[in-house]
């Protein structure tokens, strides 16, 4: 399709964006690359609190009674934030306010975003409900402690902590987060369908821009939920409506609500919060692609198929919400469905995986930090893959439901796996940001203890699951079937918790030393194809592409391609280009 | 189905010399980039809509809901000014088309006057939703006494902040059209505009039709819903 009107979006550079001063450059910047940087920076720091809430967690579980600062009250609050801050706040915001803004004009080479302004509005919305939810530690209560579902009543009632001004900040912020989500998901999905550039087409574009346009259209679509479900609980708590209050007694004394409904808002928040997991998950799965096919110089997999496969999980992963309800009561039709839509699901899901193993497969695999993560990825997500199947089935749900057999199985699918790749992403673009790698010795230190710490916690959680250890619980108290080596246990869990957000202030360590004394990298140090290593200034500058803007000749995983010189060639080299070996170059020519 | 086609492209097939000289692009503008967002942004109100449409319909079925219509007594049995205030929607969304026409044909003063005329409708619609909250209050349907005066105050109140937002957009083009911005450029920001106003337009009409009805007709919903 051949259609030129004007002057190419992809190619407009917005001179009233143009930066020129220090506030305009790294303040109220409308690069997308600032803006990515801006995004990434403040997730990242809030994501810290949420690893130090989790921590103080851990040390109530590990040892009991022993920490005065921490009381029923504040250990739920603790929980709350961590889970709310950990999935929207960091792992939401990273993914596709930090790697999307950065990598979606520079993969499907354009300038920028297709609407800077909005970019940058998108951030200090986020800023901004970072700051709202963040206030509710210092407001009179203190920040709400409901869990991170925020289930009604009990969320706005006396009794849990932070009913009154906690949860309206909560509420209040994820209202601003979505607005930010929305504003800055219009421009990534806009920009990738209209801002290509020429002879970029869809099926060239690397997975990691396919898993963020796949993950930012399942945020447009499943925010609202959250939305809708915040604006009627903030109704029910100021104005006294009853959407999802029924009649109820509260400390003895009789409320006005009556007839609301509390299973409705566990429908609307789980049809967000499932997608969400996809939302955080695709991105991940985009960007693990990309990493192990450059790191094993090999051709991802079945490249389409990878691309159905993000989309098949997309649209299944709006049917499958009320699998996390299913000992909320429902019509055992509906339990059948949802179970086999779930099932069903981990059929694309798979199909992933082994393409991530078939693509290592005979691969030149170079052991690199981000190939490292990228490896420890498929383990930690074929794990939480497999125990989701188990809790997917509703007769071994219902037993195992509100046990921590739950919590190690999400924080292993949508904890540690996305954090794996999160990790492999930023060891292999750092040198795209900066022009300097990480330190390789700090990183591998890095890797080894995340990774392993990371099976210290969440295995053993498992087995605390099986014995029936429940979640959210402050302490256990003499409970008879809980063994007491049970306790024993949860202290090594939290030994090895506390280790590994340790060894996380390495990583921290790692970054800031790198960016400033880290090993030059050189223009496009892993040999990648896709564009964002191709520009014309390294790293890449203000509107991204010098003059002209990349022209695209091939896919981005022309790896190890036989008979040609360089066992990777760049998607913006024709073929007229491309060099062959001595005794194949006089054969080519004749073949074209 | 271009969609569909293209997601059955070979990517890794090489290509030869004579098919680089036709590659594939869609130099898009700025009008086509906005108007995908705009659809895009159409489909999440969409989805926040028809999710609380979803529940209102779930709760109309409980047992203390009193529907708005239906009895002599009730406030909307008469919609008098909801018909009045949609005939003022209608009429925005009917301007700002002149509106964008104008645009095209250059004239000035046509301009301003069917740009006066949609934002003076637009404000007449809101001061009328306003007033029907007042009646409403004034005569004893408070937004927590009953499940459908909740929905009557958030629904139109989801869709006047819709519309307010729509107000903003509408007022920056004007801002700018006052400064440097050409016709071409104007007509095809109305275009847009006149989108949004129509959709607007669409969804109240549901809303009405929705918040109006009478038991019998939500009972007959919730019926074919499986409520």
């Amino acid at each position: 399709m051949t259609k030129i009107k004007n002057v190419a979006i992809a190619d407009q550079v917005d001179h009233s964006s143009h930066p020129s001063t220090f506030l305009t450059k790294y303040i109220w910047s409308q690069d997308h690359k600032i803006i990515a940087i801006q995004y990434s920076i403040t997730a990242i720091a809030v994501g810290l609190v949420a690893l130090v809430l989790s921590g103080m967690m851990r040390l109530q579980l590990g040892f009991p009674n022993e920490f005065s600062f921490i009381d029923p009250s504040s250990y739920l609050q603790f929980v709350t934030m961590h889970g709310m801050i950990m999935v929207i706040y960091l792992l939401t915001a990273l993914l596709l306010g930090g790697f999307g803004n950065y990598l979606i004009p520079l993969m499907i080479g354009a300038r920028d975003m297709v609407f800077p302004y909005l970019n940058m509005l998108s951030y200090w919305t986020y800023l901004l409900a970072v700051v709202v939810l963040l206030a509710s530690f210092f407001v009179s209560g203190g920040p709400t402690g409901a869990g991170w579902t925020l289930y009604p009543p009990q969320a706005i009632l006396s009794g849990t902590p932070g009913a009154d001004a906690g949860i309206l900040l909560m509420l209040t912020s994820l209202a601003i987060f979505i607005v930010a989500f929305t504003m800055g998901g219009l421009n990534y999905v806009t920009t990738i369908l209209q801002a290509r550039t020429k002879g970029m087409t869809l099926m060239r574009m690397p997975l990691t821009i396919w898993g963020i346009f796949v993950a930012t259209i399942l945020g447009l679509l499943a925010f609202p939920a959250l939305l809708v479900s915040a604006i009627m609980m903030i109704f029910d708590k100021v104005i006294g409506t009853s959407f999802f209050m029924p009649a109820i007694l509260s400390l003895g004394e009789t409320l006005d609500h009556s007839g609301g409904s509390p299973i409705l808002f566990q429908h609307l928040f789980w049809f967000f919060g499932h997608p969400e997991v996809y939302i955080v998950a695709l991105p991940a799965f985009g960007m693990v692609s990309d990493v192990i096919a450059i790191h094993a110089r090999k051709n991802i997999f079945g490249y389409r198929m990878m691309v159905w496969a993000i989309i098949a999980i997309g649209g299944l992963s709006f049917v499958v919400w009320a699998h996390h309800m299913y000992v909320s009561g429902m019509n055992p039709y509906f339990g059948f469905f949802f179970a086999t839509t779930t099932l069903i699901i981990a059929i694309p899901t798979a199909l992933k995986v082994y393409n991530w193993l078939l693509t290592l497969w005979r691969g030149n695999i170079h052991l690199t930090v981000p190939m490292l993560f990228a490896i420890g990825f498929i383990f930690t997500f074929t794990h939480g893959g497999l125990t989701g199947l188990m809790l997917g089935n509703v007769v071994i749900d219902l037993p195992l439901s509100d046990t921590f057999f739950v919590v190690a199985h999400f924080h292993m699918v949508m904890g540690v796996s996305p954090i794996m790749v999160l990790f492999a992403a930023i060891y292999h673009w750092f040198p795209l940001l900066t022009g300097r790698f990480l330190n390789n010795k700090l990183g591998q230190f890095h890797f080894w203890g995340t990774f392993l710490g990371t099976y210290a916690i969440y295995l053993p959680m498992h087995y605390l699951g099986f014995l029936g250890v429940p979640r959210r619980y402050y302490a256990m108290g003499d409970t008879d079937f809980i063994p007491a080596s049970a306790q024993t246990l949860n202290a090594g869990i939290t030994v090895a918790a506390i280790i590994v957000g340790l060894v996380q202030l390495v990583f921290i360590v790692n970054v800031i030393w790198s960016t400033f004394k880290g090993k030059k990298s050189g223009r496009n140090p892993w040999q990648a194809t896709s564009l964002e290593w191709q520009t014309a200034e390294f790293p890449p500058g203000h509107g991204n592409w010098g003059k002209q803007l990349p022209q695209v000749y091939r896919w981005a995983y022309d790896y190890s391609v036989p008979k040609v010189k360089d066992d990777f060639i760049p998607q913006n080299l024709s073929a007229a280009e491309v060099e062959y070996l001595p005794n194949e170059s006089e054969k080519n020519k004749g073949d074209k | 189905m271009q969609l569909f086609k293209s997601l059955q492209e070979k990517p890794w097939l090489p290509i030869t010399l004579a098919q680089q000289t036709s590659l594939a692009y869609y130099a898009s503008d700025k009008e086509s980039a906005a108007s995908t967002a705009l659809r895009f942004f159409l489909a999440v109100i969409t989805v926040i809509f028809l999710l609380f449409t979803i529940t209102f319909l779930q709760r109309t079925q409980s047992f203390d809901f009193q529907a708005l219509s239906g009895e002599p007594w009730l406030p909307f049995t008469n919609a008098y000014m909801l018909w009045q205030n949609s005939a003022y929607l209608l009429l925005a969304s009917i301007s700002i088309i002149l509106a964008k026409k104008f645009a095209k044909q250059q004239s000035l003063y046509a301009i301003i006057i069917s740009l006066t005329a949609t934002a003076s409708f637009t404000l007449l619609f809101i001061n009328g939703q306003v007033q029907v909250w007042q009646q409403l209050n004034q005569s004893g349907f408070y937004i927590y006494t009953n499940p459908a005066n909740s929905y009557y105050f958030l629904l139109t109140g989801v869709h006047a902040l819709h519309i307010i937002g729509g107000v903003l957009v509408f007022m920056r083009c004007i801002w700018l059209f006052s400064f440097n911005l050409s016709y071409q450029q104007l007509a095809s920001r109305l275009k847009l505009c006149a989108i949004y106003w129509h959709y607007l337009f669409f969804i109240w009409l549901f809303l009405f039709f929705l918040l109006t009805s009478d038991a019998n007709t939500f009972k007959n919903i919730a019926l074919i819903c499986g409520f």
